[in-house]
């Protein structure tokens, strides 16, 4: 009697403290909450979506970076879908928050790009469906610079000297130094990784500053006090170009970054039905479009090409699937690796 | 025991919010930093970030710089506020009120704000530069003082300057005007009764006005962030990192409570060398 009292209490608490949480996916089947960058929001994206289901409004919980969606998922924030970067769509399936797909449930996901879809397979599963993809390259002002840089490697050219921004990330400096150096970023030796802090530690004398949203770098380059945006993505060359500045987006000759984010469903997730046919919605060849418009962006669907920009899928070339193939697409990383770069990166910053 | 109870009463309310939002959650920070990643379980005990931490010199030499960056906007802030509390006190008469709070005034703004407005002061279109340009002293627009640890430190005093006033313009206040008056009919000139009575009777407020700038100053992260670049990085930039970008719980909870340790080391150190509570105040 008294365990049957215990229990009852237990069972009370438990349904207070999911309530507490506001966890929308305590209720199967009525709502949606979707893990997503801000701005992604936008109905356009995912028109199908409202059509089908007219009664579930998405209900959004926004973050500014990867590592803060990783936290919150890892800290038990209740979620259906999530719309994490390609390089950290590994740390998900290693920590069994997200569930594989039978992507026979997306009716449009025969229309992706398999150079993209590939990168969402972990143990022979689809964990994943990219949905956006961009690079990281270097934006000029050649206004500024005597020379145009053509390779990762002269972005530790002396004549730009207090002229540098780069992106306040871990992994992208990583790529970039190991890049520079002629390594493969994912298979380094220990005396590499040495070799690459000292080479990022040799480009401070060439750095005004890091950036870290693409406001910022935005910005500074529009100002003139950067002329030379590493790192930058499609938008920092397309926004300025808008702008009417003197802007050139660099092909290094090593090749440019490019990265894929895309959306898998937590592995706790009480509406899958609902979300399956949210991410259909999202991929959907017009809503993709709609969303790689307004950002610059790639599109996973190859059928969103023609509705694109064409001066952007000129400029970037989203229309040829080599360039995904070519391109230095980021790779998916290990706990370890991700370990590896990050303190790298600190011990960088930190050095005086 | 009527005066105990009431006491016990009064005491109790700060003493479980403390517990609760202070305490608890510092236990739970400095068990963090032996923990093998930010979202494992505690055991087994990892030491992990020690190691990380300790066979790093640069977290040192970055700890000793911020050190001195706070340790000069303290003393700057001081240097600053000290004759402009004098003032305010002795020669302003019964306007000091309404000028001190013109004094504050600028801290009711957001201090995200007033760090911003010194971006737009100091960056190469900035009011500065305009003005070295116009005046012929530089030729292009290249922004000298943003993204240095000059600027950080320039945005910090005067941020800080209205704080670091309060406490000294208090106890200038509670000066007893008679003792002016004591040292002048005793012959003293003026600079031997600054000296000699209203500096020593100052230095309470000087002591804590220290203590308001350097411990938060000590943690900044915000005004490096966003007008320190490269060069004027802080310690604390790195501590919010690894709770941020690079996910190592650990070492950043071993970080804060290296930085507190500190503080700790600092505020004892400077109580020893400056008696505050041996000053002997007016009556």
């Amino acid at each position: 009697m008294l365990n049957k009292t215990k229990n009852f209490a237990l069972l009370l608490l438990a349904a207070a403290m999911l309530a507490a949480c506001g966890g929308g996916a305590a209720a199967p089947n009525t709502q949606l909450v979707v893990l997503e960058w801000s701005g992604y929001e936008e109905p356009s994206y995912w028109e199908p979506f409202a059509l089908q289901h007219p009664e579930i409004e998405p209900e959004y919980s926004f973050f500014g970076e990867d590592a803060e969606a990783f936290s919150k998922a890892q800290s038990g924030f209740a979620f259906d879908v999530v719309h994490p970067c390609g390089s950290w769509w590994g740390l998900y399936v290693e920590a069994g928050l997200v569930m594989p797909l039978d992507t026979s449930r997306l009716s449009n996901f025969d229309e992706l790009f398999p150079e993209l879809t590939q990168h969402g397979v972990f143990n022979g599963q689809q964990y994943f469906i990219p949905w956006d993809w961009a690079y990281e390259s270097i934006t000029v002002r050649t206004d500024l610079v005597d020379e145009v840089p053509d390779s990762w490697a002269d972005l530790w050219d002396p004549q730009y000297a207090g002229k540098v921004a780069i992106f306040d990330s871990g992994e992208s400096t990583f790529l970039t130094a190991a890049y520079a150096l002629g390594y493969d970023p994912y298979n380094t030796t220990p005396e590499q990784q040495e070799e690459i802090k000292q080479h990022l530690i040799a480009l401070k004398p060439n750095l005004l500053t890091y950036w870290v949203d693409y406001t910022e770098i935005n910005q500074l380059l529009a100002s003139g006090d950067v002329a030379v945006g590493a790192n930058t993505w499609n938008d920092a060359w397309a926004t300025l170009n808008d702008e009417g500045y003197e802007v050139e987006y660099v092909n290094p000759i090593e090749g440019r970054i490019s990265y894929a984010c895309g959306f898998g469903i937590s592995a706790n997730s009480t509406n899958v039905d609902l979300a399956y046919d949210y991410i259909n919605a999202l991929i959907d060849a017009q809503s993709n479009a709609n969303m790689a418009n307004d950002f610059y962006y790639g599109a996973a669907n190859m059928n969103s090409v023609p509705l694109l920009d064409p001066n952007l899928v000129e400029v970037f070339e989203y229309d040829d699937p080599a360039v995904l193939a070519q391109s230095n697409f980021q790779h998916p990383l290990t706990q370890e690796q991700r370990e590896m770069m990050t303190t790298i990166w600190n011990e960088v910053k930190a050095q005086q | 025991m009527e005066n105990k109870r009431r006491l016990f009463t009064l005491i109790t309310p700060p003493s479980v919010f403390l517990l609760f939002f202070f305490l608890i959650p510092l236990v739970i920070m400095a068990l963090y930093t032996m923990k093998s990643s930010s979202f494992g379980p505690l055991f087994p005990l990892s030491f992990e970030a020690f190691t990380s931490f300790f066979s790093n010199p640069a977290y040192f030499v970055l700890l000793l710089s911020s050190s001195q960056l706070a340790l000069l906007t303290a003393i700057l802030s001081i240097l600053l506020a000290y004759p402009v509390s004098y003032y305010l006190v002795f020669y302003t008469g019964s306007r000091r009120v309404i000028l001190l709070t013109l004094l504050i005034l600028p801290a009711w703004i957001s201090y995200l704000l007033r760090v911003l407005a010194w971006k737009v002061i100091l960056g190469s279109e900035g009011l500065l530069n305009q003005l070295l340009i116009s005046a012929g002293l530089i030729e292009n627009g290249a922004p000298i003082l943003l993204f240095s640890q000059a600027a950080v430190l320039i945005t910090l005093v005067y941020v800080w300057i209205p704080f670091a006033a309060l406490p000294i313009f208090a106890a200038m206040e509670r000066i007893d005007p008679r003792l002016h008056e004591a040292a002048a009919d005793l012959g003293a000139p003026p600079s031997v009764t600054f000296w000699r009575v209203t500096f020593p009777l100052t230095m309470p407020g000087v002591a804590s006005a220290f203590f308001f700038v350097f411990i938060p100053t000590l943690g900044e992260w915000v005004t490096p962030n966003l007008v320190g670049g490269v060069s004027g990085i802080m310690y604390g930039n790195l501590i919010q990192d690894q709770f941020g970008r690079a996910l190592n719980w650990p070492l950043g909870a071993l970080m804060s409570m290296v930085l507190l340790v500190l503080v700790g080391v600092f505020s004892y150190v400077f109580n020893r060398f400056i008696p505050i509570t041996e000053v002997p105040v007016s009556s």
